[in-house]
């Protein structure tokens, strides 16, 4: 007799798991097909801190993320096979799976589809050489088998997805020569874009790469700018010696399975491709049949798991396991949740549009869109960025993105956002910061910074996040880099703090000439400058 | 090249360090990372050369899907080396077009 569920998912991604855990607490007999040999899809590979606020899991690494969905899975008896591929939808909600060399047919009464998304990629004469990667690839190289992609990474792509990756690749001890991208400004959270920038990566926007040079394998590449119907400016080419190029260049949702099964599909371009229509619950045309995560539209993680338990709630109702009501109050609560990562700057219905101010009013820094780092000039309008006696934050936060994790972190309340999640951070003047780091380690954009700008001695500290080995100590030597990555001045390291609480965020203090306390902003171990 | 240690994740879990040959070579591995992971660490950047045109190809998405990676392992072709697991004593050959013979030539 063929096997029957309550809901059959696939895909043990973000979105699938918090679907299936959210069936399962309603009672729901569940199992979710993964073609992978591992669950988690992406996440796994997720090493940075998320944003959001606390509902969202905010300030917790991706990894962390896949692990504890996991662990609830499997609390809740959800059912995981992996190394399954689902490779038909029939009438009825039949469903057949590839498992290992045979086939296995089973029926579901509700199905969710959360295949998620492949990753884009570009050509140009050499893009088939060994070396050439996608950002997805290096990340499954580094953070799942410890192994180095490449000792010197072009990085193609300044999305979020570019930008992560290629502090990423720092981080496992790549050098990254450049970020280039043929858009005329930087794609992705502009706080990613200044920690690259910070650590002296050079930001190539309007840029693309013309050819990648090598016989059997990738040993350089060179790039030139665009003009705007995207033809290479004569003259413009810049070569760069590197083994590897990485390609970051979007998303698109793996939707096929959506199409096979009769689900009227559309070609959205503010969903990034080929989707499903789905309404508010993510049911797609055909009843019974939910889509969520990337699969329905490429957003982040944070979105897709909220999708999930959305879809989850919803197949409760309809197979009666709750009632309507209760369906409605739970469905509401999650897209409050979700409607909340959908604001700001980079909200889906933002894709494309060109953005002069914040909502505050504050003019938004073009050099961080152009070069991936604020200005000197521009720095001092943002709200985050005051003065005052003593050691006290700065907030380098200009752009508005849905998170809010440092106002939650300071225990004296120094740090303002309010209701509004997408609100830049202002410090509270009545307020005094005693200097804990709380904020420093909180925050998934690495934009904070403790400053004592007048020591009294004529030098100032400056309390940065770092997260590379090996750890500088107490008493080192080296040079302090601005934001753009220039050595600017000679640092010490005077302090040195890691904490549980701060997740492998460690904070590092070092001392600078006073004049050098609003542009230093990272070290570097080196000879002095 | 292994990363020894990472700011974030550490150290990384490893299999047995076990043995197999890369074109007759010997080479090691850890047991149970994807093949091509145990390839790129002894520097082995081409899988497989194309049918036509005789040019080589990698790893790109490591991720079982853009089937780049493709080499033959234990007699059989077109396995892709990013999701096979590594085993004690598996012999894995360049794969030429479909096969691990050398246009013009035997297998090396």
């Amino acid at each position: 007799m063929m096997k029957r569920y309550d809901m059959i998912v696939v895909g043990a991604g973000p979105a699938g798991l918090s679907a299936a855990i959210e069936a399962a607490k309603k009672g729901m007999h569940v199992v979710v097909y993964d073609e992978n040999a591992k669950p988690g899809g992406q996440l796994f590979k997720q090493i940075h801190k998320f944003f959001g606020s606390k509902e969202h899991k905010a300030k917790i690494r991706g990894f962390h993320i896949g692990e504890e969905l996991l662990a609830e899975a499997a609390e809740l008896g959800v059912e995981v096979v992996l190394n399954a591929i689902v490779i038909g939808i029939f009438p009825e909600k039949e469903v057949t799976v590839k498992v290992e060399d045979h086939v296995i047919h089973v029926k579901g009464d509700t199905i969710l589809i959360a295949t998620g998304a492949s990753e884009n990629m570009v050509t140009f004469p050499g893009w088939t050489l060994p070396g050439v990667i996608g950002a997805g690839a290096a990340q499954t190289m580094m953070n799942l088998h410890g192994t180095l992609p490449g000792k010197r990474v072009l990085m193609l792509g300044s999305g979020n997805v570019g930008l992560v990756v290629s502090f990423q690749l720092m981080q496992a001890g790549c050098e990254v020569v450049a970020v280039a991208d043929a858009a005329s400004r930087v794609g992705g959270y502009g706080v990613h874009a200044a920690k690259v920038a910070r650590c002296g990566v050079p930001f190539y926007l309007s840029h693309t790469i013309i050819s990648a040079d090598g016989e059997d394998c990738v040993t350089g590449v060179t790039i030139g700018e665009v003009d705007k119907n995207w033809q290479i400016i004569p003259g413009t080419e810049k070569h760069f010696d590197v083994d590897t190029i990485c390609l970051a260049v979007g998303l698109s949702p793996m939707s096929k399975l959506c199409d096979m099964a009769g689900c009227a599909m559309e070609d959205n371009p503010a969903k990034a491709g080929f989707v499903p229509t789905v309404n508010e619950y993510g049911e797609t045309s055909v009843p019974g049949i939910y889509a969520a995560g990337d699969v329905s539209g490429i957003e982040e993680a944070s979105s897709a798991m909220i999708e999930g338990r959305i879809a989850g709630i919803a197949a409760a109702a309809r197979l009666g396991f709750i009632s309507e009501e209760t369906c409605k109050e739970e469905a509401a609560k999650q897209e409050a949740a979700l409607e909340g990562l959908r604001q700001g700057m980079f909200a889906p219905g933002m894709r494309g549009k060109q953005i002069t101010e914040t909502e505050e009013g504050v003019e938004i820094s073009q050099n961080l869109l152009k070069h991936g780092f604020v200005a000197e000039e521009e720095i001092e309008r943002f709200p985050g960025v005051t003065h005052s006696a003593g050691v006290h934050p700065v907030i380098e936060c200009t752009q508005n993105i849905p998170c809010n994790p440092c106002q939650d972190a300071c225990p004296k309340h120094c740090i303002r956002i309010g209701s509004n999640i997408t609100a830049l951070p202002s410090i509270d003047p009545e307020k005094k910061c005693t200097g804990c780091g709380m904020c420093v380690a909180s925050c998934s954009g690495q934009a904070i910074f403790l400053v004592n700008e007048d020591c009294g001695d004529g030098t100032a500290e400056v309390t940065l996040p770092y997260e590379f080995l090996p750890l500088p100590q107490k008493g080192d030597k080296g040079v302090a880099l601005n934001r753009k990555g220039e050595k600017v001045c000679a640092a010490e390291v005077v302090h040195v703090r890691s904490a549980k609480a701060f997740d492998h965020t460690n904070l590092l203090t070092m001392k600078v000439p006073k004049e050098y306390a609003m542009k230093a902003r990272f070290f570097r171990e080196e000879e002095t400058a | 090249m292994r990363i020894q240690e990472h700011p974030i994740l550490g150290t990384y879990e490893k299999g047995k360090l076990v043995s197999f040959t890369f074109d007759g070579k010997p080479l090691e591995g850890y047991a149970g990372e994807p093949i091509a992971m145990a390839l790129k660490n002894a520097g082995v950047m081409v899988h497989r050369y194309t049918r036509k045109e005789h040019k080589p190809r990698g790893i790109f998405c490591a991720i079982g899907r853009c089937t780049d990676c493709v080499m033959v392992v234990n007699g059989q072709p077109n396995v892709r080396t990013c999701i096979t697991p590594l085993e004690e004593g598996m012999e894995i050959r360049t794969q030429y077009g479909v096969t691990a013979e050398q246009p013009g030539g035997a297998a090396k």
